[in-house]
C-alpha cells in the first residue's frame, strides 16, 4: 500500500513535526514501504483473538493519592532553557 | 590488554590485589587512550566515579563491603542519572540533566557499585546499527567498519573493548541481544517487569526492558541479582522474588529439552552461521539437552507486528518533547504552533521522525483498527505460539541474528532492510519473554550470537544453560584482535 504526500503532511502536521518539501518526499516512500511490510498481518486470521496490550495481561496497580515527594521545582526548572521569574516561558497565545 | 570479568574484580577487590580506586584510573585512562576508535561513550562521570571509589575503598577496608562495592560499570545513555547529563542519543536531550536517578542505577549504586559514564546508543534506541545516535556512531572493535548494532551498541562495545567490566543496556525489539551478538560478548534481556523501567527514557512501554551486558553468564547472574526487584514507581514492575541466580548456575542441564523452531532458518540466514549455531548445539547435547524440531507458526510477523505497536507507542511517548520544560528549544518564534514544530523537527533525527510518524499514522482516525488493533492480535498469536510450545519444551533457542556485523552505511538508508535486522529477537519482546545471546563461534572472523528465549521469569534457566557452555567453550574469552596488542 502506498501513502500519498498530503496523508505525510497531514500526519506530520498532527505530530508535531515541520518537514522541508525534498524530506516529505523521502518519508511519503519509506513509509510507504513500511506500510506494504506491515501489510502481510492481513492475511491473518486473527477472528475471535483477543488484542494483547500487554505481555503480562496484569492489572493495573493503584496507589493511595498521598503526597510523598516534597516540591523541588527549582531543580525541576533547571532543564528549562527558558524561565521567567520562576515561570516556564511560551510564545504569546493571546492577543 | 586483559578484559576483567565482573567475577574477578570482586575477588581482587577482597584479596585487596587492587583497590577500586586502581581499578577506576584503570578503566579512565583505558577510555582516554582507546575510546576515540570506538566512540561508545557519550559522557564520562569520572570525577564523581573516582570521589566514590575511595569510599568505597575505605568500606572494603572496613570489612564490610556491599556485594558490588568498588565495581565501576557503564550505563547505557537512556538511564537518568542525578546531575549526570542523559542524552538518549539525541540532540533533544543534549543538555538533559536528570533531576534523579532510574531506579535500576539506584539498585546499583545502592550494592555499592559505581557508575563511570554512560553509553552510546541509538537515538531514543531506535536503530539497530548505533548509526541514528546524534553523537555519531559506535565502531566494532572486531572490525572498525563495522557497526556494533545497537540500539545498545556503546554499552556493548565498551565490555567487549574491555571500557566497562559489565554495563546495563535496554532491549525493545533486540537492542541487548544484537549487540552482544555482534561483539562477542552476554545480553540479557529479562522478562518484562522483571527489572524497573522507572527513570529509563520510554520508547514504546509494553517492550522495553533494561538488561546487562557482560562477558559471561557468571557475571551478568551476579548484576541481575541487584538490578531486579519489584519497584513501586514502575506500574508494570511484578511483585516477585528475585532468585540467587549466581548460585544456581551449576545445576545440572541433562535431559533439559530445548526446542529449535523450523522459522529461525529462513533464506536470511546463510549456510556458514547455520553451520556455527548447528556446531554449538552439539556443545549442549553433550551436555544432555535433548533437542527437538519444533514450529512457531507466527514467528515470522514478529517484525510488521512489532513495526506497528512499536511506532505507535513511540509516538505517544515522544509526543512530551515540547522544549519548554527541558529538551531542544528555539529561539526566536513568536507563533506557538511554529515554535513546537521546529523544536521537534531540529531536536529529533531522521529515525526518530520515521517512527513517530509511521505510529501515528496507524493510531490515527481510520487505520487504527486495520493496523493497530490487527497488530494487537496478531500480537497474541505469537504469545501463545510460545505459550503452547513451553507446555513441551523448557527453552527455545536459535541464532540470535542472520549474520555477523554487517558495515556501517550499508543498511541506513533503507528502513525496511535494518527493521529485519531484528527478526530473531523482536518475539521476544512482543510475548515479554527472557532471552540470553552469548557467543557460539566465529563466521568470516566475526563474533555470531546464539539466542535462549525461556518462559517468563526463567532468567535462571537461560544463565545456567549458558553458563555451562562458557564452561565447555572459550568462545566468551576471545577478544578482538587490536586489544591483544594494546
Amino acid at each position: 500500500m502506498s501513502v500519498k504526500k498530503s496523508e505525510i503532511a497531514y500526519i506530520s502536521s498532527l505530530s508535531k513535526l515541520k518537514m522541508e518539501d525534498a524530506e516529505m518526499d523521502n518519508y511519503t516512500r519509506q513509509i510507504s514501504e513500511i506500510l506494504e511490510m506491515i501489510q502481510q498481518l492481513e492475511k491473518v486470521d486473527t477472528h475471535d483473538i483477543e488484542p494483547m496490550a500487554h505481555p503480562l495481561n496484569m492489572k493495573q496497580r493503584l496507589r493511595l493519592d498521598l503526597v510523598t515527594e516534597e516540591n523541588r521545582r527549582e531543580l525541576y526548572q533547571k532543564n528549562a532553557v527558558v524561565l521567567e521569574e520562576g515561570f516556564y516561558k511560551v510564545p504569546k497565545v493571546i492577543e | 590488554m586483559e578484559r576483567y570479568t565482573l567475577k574477578n574484580l570482586v575477588a581482587m577487590l577482597r584479596s585487596r590485589d587492587i583497590s577500586s580506586h586502581e581499578i577506576l584510573e584503570m578503566y579512565i585512562q583505558r577510555i582516554s587512550e582507546h575510546d576515540s576508535s570506538f566512540n561508545s561513550y557519550i559522557t564520562l562521570s569520572q570525577d564523581v566515579a573516582l570521589e566514590k571509589s575511595i569510599q568505597a575503598d575505605r568500606l572494603i577496608e572496613s570489612g564490610d563491603p556491599l556485594p558490588l562495592t568498588g565495581i565501576p560499570y557503564a550505563g547505557k545513555d537512556i538511564f537518568c542519572t542525578q546531575g549526570i547529563k542523559t542524552t538518549c542519543g539525541s540532540k533533544m536531550l543534549e543538555n538533559f540533566i536528570p533531576p534523579y536517578d532510574a531506579t535500576v542505577i539506584s539498585n546499583l549504586n545502592n550494592q555499592g557499585a559505581i557508575l563511570m559514564g554512560k553509553t552510546n546508543m541509538d537515538e531514543f534506541a531506535m536503530g539497530s546499527s548505533n548509526e541514528t545516535s546524534y553523537f555519531g556512531p559506535v565502531h566494532n572493535p572486531w572490525d572498525l567498519a563495522r557497526s556494533p548494532g545497537g540500539s545498545s551498541g556503546g554499552s556493548a562495545v565498551a565490555v567487549a573493548a574491555g571500557l566497562a567490566p559489565i554495563a546495563l543496556g535496554t532491549d525493545t525489539g533486540g537492542s541487548i541481544r544484537q549487540p552482544a551478538a555482534f561483539t562477542g560478548i552476554t545480553g540479557l534481556k529479562p522478562t518484562y517487569g522483571r527489572c524497573s523501567r522507572y527513570g529509563m527514557v520510554a520508547f514504546a512501554s509494553s517492550l522495553d526492558q533494561a538488561g546487562i551486558l557482560a562477558l559471561t553468564a557468571e557475571d551478568t547472574a551476579i548484576l541481575l541479582e541487584s538490578l531486579a526487584g519489584f519497584d513501586p514507581m514502575d506500574s508494570t514492575s511484578v511483585e516477585t522474588d528475585v532468585p540467587k541466580y549466581s548460585e544456581l548456575l551449576n545445576v545440572s542441564i541433562k535431559g533439559k529439552t530445548v526446542g529449535i523452531p523450523k522459522e529461525f532458518f529462513d533464506e536470511g540466514l546463510d549456510a556458514e552461521s547455520e553451520q556455527v549455531f548447528l556446531d554449538a548445539i552439539k556443545v549442549y547435547e553433550s551436555l544432555g539437552v535433548q533437542f527437538k524440531d519444533i514450529s512457531l507458526p507466527h514467528l515470522g510477523l514478529s517484525v510488521p507486528t512489532y513495526y506497528v505497536v512499536a511506532p505507535a507507542e513511540c509516538s505517544s511517548n515522544l509526543a512530551r518533547y515540547d522544549g519548554i520544560r527541558f529538551g531542544y528549544r528555539h529561539d526566536e518564534i513568536d507563533d506557538l504552533d511554529d515554535f513546537y514544530l521546529t523544536n521537534r523537527q531540529i531536536g529529533f533525527g531522521a529515525e526518530v521522525k520515521r517512527r513517530i510518524i509511521t505510529g501515528t499514522y496507524v493510531l490515527s482516525a481510520g487505520y487504527y483498527d486495520a493496523y493497530y488493533l490487527k497488530a494487537q492480535k496478531v500480537r497474541q498469536l505469537i504469545s501463545q505460539d510460545f505459550k503452547k510450545a513451553f507446555q513441551d519444551i523448557d527453552a527455545v533457542m536459535g541464532p540470535t541474528t542472520q549474520t555477523p556485523a554487517f558495515k556501517i552505511g550499508e543498511k541506513i538508508d533503507d528502513p525496511v532492510t535494518m527493521y529485519m535486522n531484528d527478526i530473531y529477537t523482536i518475539a521476544a519482546n512482543l510475548a515479554g519473554l527472557p532471552a540470553i545471546s552469548h557467543p557460539c563461534g566465529f563466521v568470516q572472523n566475526l563474533p555470531f550470537g546464539l539466542q535462549i528465549i525461556a518462559p517468563h521469569f526463567a532468567e535462571t534457566e537461560l544463565l545456567n544453560l549458558t553458563h555451562l557452555f562458557q564452561q565447555e567453550t572459550d568462545w566468551h574469552q576471545k577478544q578482538p584482535p587490536d586489544l591483544n596488542e594494546a
